[in-house]
């Protein structure tokens, strides 16, 4: 007889009905004891229970597996085991969530396995609603990131569109143009002269929104613009620009400040392409009675390019995102009216010259779009 | 990445043959600590993790590659040729009894024997054959898996109680016995209950034992017998063992077994 089996009265009934349910088995699983309290948990007796079931058939299919696999295999190696939680049949065919805690003993040179536990309706009540919640966040993740690469796919295919279509359009577009240069040639009564010019500034106007639209999407699909840099002259290259622009927006005084010897490694024709966009933009939006100071600069190290009008100053929000893409000022609807892809391309070309393009507005200095780039 | 880091790898014992020891579903190399120091007096011994086990490299788990059998199966082939020397004989328990049988199919010519520790080539019932399971078993296995993700995530160290009896088990170790991804454990759970082998069993030309356990839950008698009569050239062994890890609670059984099997094959 050991200390343990020869308990006193006492201890004996502490046992019973203590706290949580209380086993002994046989490292089988056959129960040699179990105390009052796992007896009442599950509706069953002592009776029903030792000689006669293993621990393992009380649980569920889902736990006996997980008992072969899992539970008897760590108690063997580990001696013990801690928070495993089983469901445990009820005598009235429910089941009650258990925790359970174990340990491997040795009883008069006998393996034996004891066990306590007890229930834990509301903790698996509680990691229910987590695991729930876990599935419903992984679902919506799921959702989301669907949604993305949808979105990022159309984005991807309305640009190749623009791509297409722009390139399509300048066929047709070169007959037209073509076509009114021969009448132009002709002779024409007054209001015939009057209509072909109409159609030339018109389909002009539609071939620099082809351009851009064309730059846009090599900017955006093919890598970057295509720039070709060569030694230049910064000064010429924004004269000549600004000596065609003066002819198109007739009526605006276009002013051109130089500083510093010209040369620098630049794509000049890029460069007119940025002067054109700035110079559209200041007409557009810039109060018509000032002047559009250009300004031209070469320091040692850098090349600047700067377009300055007066005029209500652009509004914070619309400064934060103005090279992007689309972003259209209020004046738009007017005759200059874009896509809203010239301030985009003008930071294009800057980035493609190893620069930046940036902007200051404000109510007392007007506004100015400045440009700059690494002179070499 | 390296087998020996992915698989946690390891080489031990001296011998003409070596003798591959492989896991099955829920826990890890550990297992083998009863069996392996009395083959590595014999043979040269490799014991390894199956990624997603024990203390294989976690980053390696491939929701595809392990959708199947056949990606542990092509792991167990990489260790086999990597680490073997001589003929190998391998040894797998529960589902990498079938793992260690795939990597043997694709090529034959390394295998001298399979040992097979309580197998099953299919839990799931189907028509006349008895696996001992039905879909709904694992669907309820997998939902005990996921309410006990606090404990099986972190460790199921025994901080409490210690482990007095065994004082030769560092802390160390302890800490990571069986201790696995829960995400990674369900994942293991499905390919190794829903898995069905049984029309590779006949391609299976090495000699074979098949230890099965007198009471095992998880390989019932009726799949030894099954497999017996499947497997050409196999020997059946019954032990007197209740549950289904005869290596840890019968070891001295299990020995036996497999030194008759391999005494009679002349290894």
């Amino acid at each position: 007889m050991t200390a343990e089996r020869d308990l006193p009265a006492e201890k004996e009934t502490l046992l019973d009905s203590a706290a949580c349910a209380l086993m002994q088995t046989s490292a089988d699983g056959m129960f040699l004891r179990v105390n009052r309290t796992f007896c009442s948990w599950l509706g069953r007796t002592s009776a029903d229970l030792v000689g006669k079931r293993r621990f393992q058939d009380l649980l569920t299919m889902g736990g006996r597996i997980f008992h072969q696999t899992h539970w008897a295999p760590l108690l063997h190696m580990q001696g013990s085991l801690s928070e495993v939680k089983l469901e445990v049949l009820h005598a009235d065919g429910t089941t009650i969530p258990m925790i359970f805690n174990a340990i491997g003993v040795e009883r008069d040179g006998v393996l034996i396995h004891e066990l306590a536990a007890f229930v834990a309706r509301d903790r698996d009540r509680y990691e229910q609603e987590l695991l729930r919640s876990r599935k419903r966040l992984e679902e919506l993740v799921a959702e989301a990131t669907r949604l993305r690469d949808d979105a990022k796919e159309r984005a991807l295919s309305a640009e190749q569109m623009m791509g297409i279509v722009s390139h399509d359009l300048r066929n047709p577009l070169s007959s037209i143009m073509m076509a009114s240069a021969l009448l132009a040639g002709g002779e024409l009564s007054a209001s015939e002269q009057r209509f072909v010019s109409k159609i030339t500034r018109a389909s002009e106007r539609a071939n620099r929104l082809i351009g851009d639209m064309l730059d846009f999407t090599q900017a955006r699909l093919g890598g970057g613009l295509s720039v070709s840099l060569g030694p230049i002259d910064l000064h010429a290259a924004v004269s000549e620009s600004l000596d065609e622009l003066r002819l198109a927006h007739a009526g605006r005084a276009l002013l051109h400040v130089q500083s510093g010897d010209g040369t620098c490694v630049a794509d000049a024709s890029r460069l007119e392409q940025l002067v054109g966009n700035l110079i559209s933009n200041a007409v557009a939006y810039g109060q018509p009675d000032v002047p559009i100071t250009v300004t031209s600069a070469v320091e040692p190290a850098s090349c600047v390019i700067s377009v300055h009008n007066a005029g209500a100053p652009i509004p914070p929000v619309t400064l934060a995102t103005i090279f992007r893409p689309m972003t259209r000022g209020a004046a738009a609807g007017s005759a200059n009216r874009s896509v809203g892809l010239g301030l985009f391309i003008v930071r294009e070309i800057a980035l493609r010259h190893g620069g930046d393009a940036f902007v200051t507005s404000t109510a007392e200095g007007g506004t100015t779009f400045r440009v700059s780039f690494p002179r070499a | 990445m390296s087998v020996q880091h992915r698989n946690h790898v390891q080489v031990s014992g001296t011998g003409a043959a070596t003798m591959f020891f492989a896991h099955g579903f829920g826990c890890d190399q550990n297992m083998w600590r009863l069996l392996e120091p009395t083959y590595a007096k014999r043979y040269r011994t490799v014991m390894f993790d199956h990624v997603g086990s024990g203390q294989s490299d976690l980053t390696a788990f491939d929701k595809d590659k392990y959708g199947s059998l056949q990606g542990y199966a092509d792991d167990v082939l990489e260790i086999v040729r990597e680490f073997g020397e001589g003929p190998a004989l391998f040894v797998g328990h529960s589902v990498s009894a079938m793992i260690g049988m795939l990597a043997n199919l694709k090529d034959p010519s390394r295998f001298a024997a399979q040992i097979m520790i309580g197998p099953s080539p299919c839990y799931i019932n189907d028509g006349d054959y008895v696996g001992g399971f039905t879909r709904k078993d694992i669907d309820s296995l997998l939902e005990t898996l996921e309410s006990n993700y606090l404990g099986w995530s972190s460790n199921m160290a025994p901080t409490i109680m210690g482990a007095p009896d065994q004082p030769e088990l560092g802390v160390e170790l302890i800490n990571s016995f069986c201790r696995t991804d829960p995400e990674i454990a369900k994942h293991f759970a499905r390919v190794t209950f829903l898995s069905d082998v049984r029309s590779e069993l006949r391609k299976l030309t090495t000699p074979t034992l098949i230890v099965q356990c007198s009471d095992d839950f998880i390989a019932p008698l009726t799949v030894g017998e099954y497999l017996r009569s499947a497997l050409p050239r196999s020997t059946l062994s019954v032990i007197e063992n209740v549950g289904h890890c005869p290596h840890l609670s019968s070891p001295s059984r299990s020995a036996n077994a497999i030194d008759d099997f391999l005494a009679k094959e002349g290894l």
